[in-house]
């Protein structure tokens, strides 16, 4: 009987250790994803403003409605933000609904720096301009991309093993 | 009235323009922002500058001086966060927002083969508030009216800058569109078009005038009057063409183009009195003709009142002066 149940606990320490390993290899592969993501989203705002003439808060609506979550959820808050007349700028809501939905993303600091960048100069300039800063932040979060992907490519595997092996050295310790 | 105007507001300006005496915020003409200088206000025949307190003050010196952040957070919120919309905005030096105000704008102007692009680095608004006077065409609405083609005279309004010339029209405009106003307009209301030029007529927000122009009014938003005119007459079949501020050669074209269509025309020139327009050559020859058979002179009386001249084709006077 005691074998059983110390079999059954080794058993759930294992699937624990393999699960941690899982959500963290989940983690280096959502990050490059949801990076290639928001470049395609960055792109669909670029045709937006420049061929479109749409205004900010109705593109950020449309771009909320065409991409999945997380980032539909973040686009929709910075729409609702700008519509509320509350007398929100672009950087602010901008700003404000990034650090809100950053938690929600796999995405880290330094892709952070560069939306602040972009949120700071969006919808006050003319068209030229806004395209010279989407295409310059659309060119930076690519190379985060690569950076990100390369990570994925050194660590994914390893956390994958890293969490089953965890949780067999443990279970060997205690017996 | 002035709702709109805090919807453009950064919070500190929108503090202080609320905070101004009741007297004060109902006659206010102007708010003018410039980028580290001074807050101006126009009032009246007026103009104050406005402490961080909310203070009116007549010298310069303590007065509240806007930086660059709120500059650029008006500029986002007057153009609904998307300045890249508004470059033909940009061009014209103006952008008319909700309720019909409308935003002056100066800065570093951006020229492209010798053309005005756009303005960049944004440093100097005009907020020229709009006001709308329904009614105040009721008094001088009678003489223009013509019974032989239950219509109205072919009509200038002549006025100096400031003198309520386009608000003028834009009620006459409202009037003639609605109808049946008991004696003052005792038929039914007339299609009427409204080419504005300047959006200062209707002040169209996507093509919908702010204002109230009556059920039987379009507008031909920020196109050229000329050429407007005859898109108008060809599309349209106006009964009365109304348009603001004439003078060019090709104004004179178009709008005999419209009288001969037998369309009714409404216009303001600018101008002292009769005299004064005659010395413009396109006015004196549309004068000579005859072709406009009621021309109105508004004229200033004192800060508030102004007076009101109404003479027919042939320069009898047929409404002596009288303080409106």
């Amino acid at each position: 009987m005691m074998s059983m149940l110390k079999l059954l606990g080794a058993a759930l320490i294992v699937l624990a250790g393999a699960m941690i390993g899982h959500i963290k290899a989940r983690r280096l592969a959502d990050r490059p994803a949801q990076i290639r993501r928001f470049i395609r989203v960055l792109q669909q705002l670029e045709t937006e403003i420049a061929y479109g003439f749409t205004p900010l808060p109705e593109a950020m609506h449309k771009l909320a409605q065409q991409t999945a979550e997380p980032l539909a959820s973040l686009f929709a808050g910075i729409a609702a933000k700008l519509s509320s007349g509350s007398g929100m700028t672009v950087k602010e809501s901008w700003e404000q609904s990034v650090t809100e939905r950053w938690p929600y993303t796999a995405m880290q600091e330094g892709e952070q720096d560069i939306l602040f960048q972009l949120g700071s100069s969006l919808g006050t300039t003319d068209r030229e301009d806004q395209l010279k800063h989407l295409r310059l932040a659309s060119s930076q979060l690519g190379s985060m991309e690569s950076e990100a992907a390369e990570e994925q490519r050194r660590f994914e595997k390893m956390w994958r093993s890293l969490g089953v092996l965890g949780g067999a050295l443990i279970v060997v310790m205690m017996y | 009235m002035l709702d709109g105007i805090f919807r453009i507001l950064p919070h500190i300006l929108a503090k202080l323009i609320a905070g101004l005496p009741m007297d004060i915020s109902r006659a206010l003409e102007e708010i003018r922002i410039r980028e580290n200088r001074p807050l101006e206000i126009i009032y009246g025949d007026q103009y104050r500058f406005v402490s961080v307190e909310g203070e009116l003050l007549e010298r310069p010196e303590r007065a509240y001086c806007p930086n660059k952040d709120v500059c650029i957070k008006l500029i986002d919120l007057l153009s609904n966060h998307s300045l890249y919309t508004m470059e033909e905005e940009l061009r014209r030096g103006f952008i008319t927002v909700r309720g019909g105000h409308r935003v002056g704008i100066a800065g570093k102007v951006v020229l492209e083969k010798g053309a005005i692009r756009h303005i960049r680095d944004i440093t100097c608004f005009n907020i020229r508030i709009a006001r709308e006077l329904p009614g105040i065409g009721i008094p001088v609405l009678p003489y223009l009216l013509d019974p032989s083609a239950y219509s109205v005279h072919q009509t200038l309004i002549v006025s100096p800058p400031q003198q309520g010339k386009t608000t003028l029209l834009r009620d006459l405009a409202r009037l003639i569109s609605y109808g049946r106003l008991k004696m003052v307009f005792p038929w039914q209301g007339l299609k009427v078009a409204i080419v504005d030029e300047r959006s200062e007529l209707a002040a169209c927000m996507d093509g919908v005038p702010s204002f109230d122009m009556g059920p039987r009014t379009d507008v031909l938003d920020a196109c050229p009057k000329a050429e407007g005119m005859m898109m108008m007459i060809r599309s349209m079949s106006p009964d009365v063409i109304v348009v603001d501020e004439i003078g060019r050669e090709q104004d004179a074209n178009s709008i005999h183009e419209a009288m001969y269509a037998g369309i009714r025309v409404i216009a303001t020139a600018h101008g002292r009195d009769v005299e004064d327009i005659l010395r413009k050559p396109v006015l004196r020859e549309l004068i000579a003709q005859q072709l406009f058979t009621r021309i109105v002179v508004l004229g200033k009386r004192s800060r508030m009142s102004s007076s009101i001249d109404v003479f027919d084709g042939a320069g009898r006077r047929l409404l002596l002066p009288e303080t409106v």
